[in-house]
């Protein structure tokens, strides 16, 4: 019984991982521009995601080990530093991209400019990692997230072609504007296979205390969370398909978003679309500063747990007040969030090469998974999403320039 | 035992279970014409430096010399206290008495410690 | 000569130099044995398959190999303690020629 608990609280836990500000808004991009045929971003992206993030519980539950843990054991200081540094470095532009999020939907809704906000939500994202334990948060911000399902209530209120919407499954080639397609693809793409989001749940499964019994729940939780997860950006990108294309809304300000639901919910939507979207992206900036301090932990070998006290592990503690203050001062200070977004998911996706490959070899490792090694499928996946990967980082500055905006 | 696989860069715990760091470094030590033996391993932020770059290592070297610090850091524990066990290494000291926790402590007492919460 | 002292963490990745000058391939392990409390060197390993040895990759690196061309002759060496020079530790010397050395074989994890 407690682990069927358990196993629901993953799941919603890990669509709370998996949707953020990258996916919603690069998904409502993707409708807004070419209707349905990105689908398949969605889709790919988050199938490729699940099977990464079933591999990082695995690890964990098997061996007690995070995947940064591995990384620095495995492949030495060099690696994990250079890896380190270019994770930390998108990973603050995401970070302020998401704390950027929150402050948009709190201007949604009071009409107040989104940059007053960014001291406020900055205050309070560091108050609830300070205070708060690691269930409270995966578990409070898990059950808020719920409220994201409104966007798959709202696509199937608007009645969409399901047909046309399954044939944007396939893969197409765009009729117009060829590079920001192929933009926005990466971008979902970035915004899907996130490294932070498989080393959080690694870590999460090690503060949960996960063993080896936990496999299963760690296949539904994987599974589900950003099966969940994808079924809900897809969402986005159907309403975004029905609401903005029609209209010819391109979605280059945050304020475009705000109208997403109304057709669907009418004066209710803007409240939708705002409790949905701070939501989202409050959960996700704690899960990024958690992750990052969390990589720093592990790397240097230091105490780390969100269930202690800060006292009893002051760097940890310090590093993660580091992280907060970088990410709110680049927004506050900084470009235009929905442009920081966009670029921060296409520059995950060319982070990805050196965060994936690890897996390859730590997967494969008797060392940490013992028996449970990956299977052929497993390693297929890997393959297959280490050459995306190299495809990814190969195209992302070109497509920056030529796509971006 | 390989040297490298199952004992650099593992996390430390010291007899408490405590983290304490990761193997940044493993001394060998050896009289001419004798068998090398393990002497200790290391600890810090020196012996991490010089693993980036020679001359990053001996800079921050001397420069944790000035500082009078240079018995913290590296911290060298002698192989006698160290166990490896699979995926971690075990180090029979108290972590918090060693210099491998001293910024952690000093973060203690003059910055988190005295922010309300703590 | 006095008593020498060097790091396994420094010696990774260097090239090891044949009697003749040649590099023979780079040093990715050392392998040790305890004995009454103490720890000591047996071999260093080098190569490729040293490579795979350090990552616990056998498994992942058969496959590389397998794909990356043909199954190369020499994966790597195993060099006993005393047929290496240290004393300069950034150029490790083979004292011994390379015909004497043990292959090192295949794992097989």
């Amino acid at each position: 019984m407690k682990k069927i608990v358990e196993m629901a609280l993953g799941v919603v836990t890990s669509v709370g991982g998996f949707l953020e500000i990258g996916s919603i808004t690069t998904a409502a991009q993707a409708g807004a521009l070419f209707g349905f045929r990105l689908t398949w971003a969605v889709a790919l992206g988050g199938l490729c995601v699940m099977f990464l993030v079933e591999q990082s519980g695995r690890l964990a539950a098997v061996s007690r080990h995070t995947i940064p843990d591995a990384i620095r054991e495995r492949f030495g200081l060099r690696y994990f530093l250079l890896l380190l540094v270019v994770i930390a470095l998108v990973s603050l532009l995401v970070l302020s991209a998401e704390i950027g999020g929150v402050c948009v939907a709190l201007e949604f809704v009071t009409g107040v400019g989104y940059r007053w906000w960014t001291p406020l939500v900055a205050v309070a994202v560091w108050l609830i990692i300070w205070k708060g334990t690691f269930s409270v948060i995966e578990q409070g911000v898990s059950a808020l997230g719920l409220v994201t399902v409104c966007f798959v209530v709202g696509a199937w209120a608007l009645h969409p072609r399901w047909a046309a919407v399954a044939a944007g499954l396939l893969p197409t080639r765009p009729d117009h504007d060829a590079a920001r397609y192929w933009f926005i693809a990466v971008s979902i793409l970035g915004a899907s296979i996130t490294p932070c989001l498989m080393f959080f749940y690694s870590s999460g499964a090690v503060e949960d205390e996960w063993d080896e019994t936990y496999l299963n729940a760690n296949r539904v939780i994987a599974a589900g969370g950003m099966g969940f997860g994808s079924v809900i950006s897809a969402a986005v990108l159907v309403v975004a398909a029905l609401v903005f294309l029609p209209r010819g809304v391109r979605v280059e300000h945050y304020a475009e978003l705000a109208p997403l639901l109304t057709d669907a919910f009418g004066r209710w939507g803007v409240r939708l679309v705002a409790a949905a979207l701070g939501v989202a992206c409050l959960g996700a900036a704690l899960e990024i500063t958690l992750a990052l301090a969390y990589m720093v932990a592990q790397g240097f070998g230091w105490n780390w747990s969100e269930n202690q006290r800060p006292k009893a592990e002051a760097r940890f503690s310090l590093t993660y007040t580091a992280v907060v203050a970088l990410g709110a001062l680049l927004i506050g200070v900084g470009p235009d969030p929905l442009k920081l977004t966009v670029s921060s998911m296409a520059l995950t996706a060319a982070t990805l090469p050196l965060a994936i490959v690890p897996f390859l070899f730590l997967m494969n490792d008797e060392h940490y998974v013992g028996r449970h090694v990956n299977g052929r499928l497993s390693n297929a996946v890997v393959l297959f999403v280490v050459a995306l990967a190299f495809v990814l980082a190969v195209v992302t500055i070109p497509l920056q320039i030529f796509g971006g905006s | 035992m390989d040297l490298v696989r199952d004992c650099l860069d593992k996390q430390l715990v010291d007899r408490r279970g405590r983290k304490m760091g990761r193997v940044d470094g493993i001394v060998l030590a050896w009289e001419p014409g004798a068998q090398p033996r393990v002497v200790g391993i290391e600890v810090g932020a020196v012996t991490q430096a010089a693993r980036l770059h020679p001359r990053l290592g001996a800079w921050l070297a001397r420069f944790v010399r000035r500082r009078g610090r240079a018995q913290a850091d590296p911290y060298r524990i002698p192989w006698a206290k160290v166990t490896p066990t699979g995926n971690d290494v075990t180090v029979g000291v108290e972590a918090e008495r060693t210099p491998a926790l001293a910024w952690e402590r000093w973060l203690r007492e003059h910055v988190i410690g005295r922010i309300p919460g703590a | 000569m006095a008593r020498q002292e060097i790091h396994v963490e420094l010696l990774l990745s260097r090239r090891v130099l044949a009697l003749n000058g040649r590099p023979v391939g780079r040093l990715e392990e050392v392998r040790a044995e305890l004995r009454r409390g103490e720890c000591f060197v047996i071999e260093y390993l080098i190569g490729t398959y040293a490579l795979f040895e350090r990552l616990a990759a056998w498994r992942v690196g058969r496959e590389l190999l397998k794909v990356f061309g043909a199954r190369r002759r020499h994966g790597g060496y195993r060099v006993p303690w005393d047929k290496l020079d240290l004393s300069d530790p950034t150029r490790p010397r083979l004292r011994c020629p390379v015909t004497e050395l043990a292959p090192l074989e295949e794992g097989e994890a």
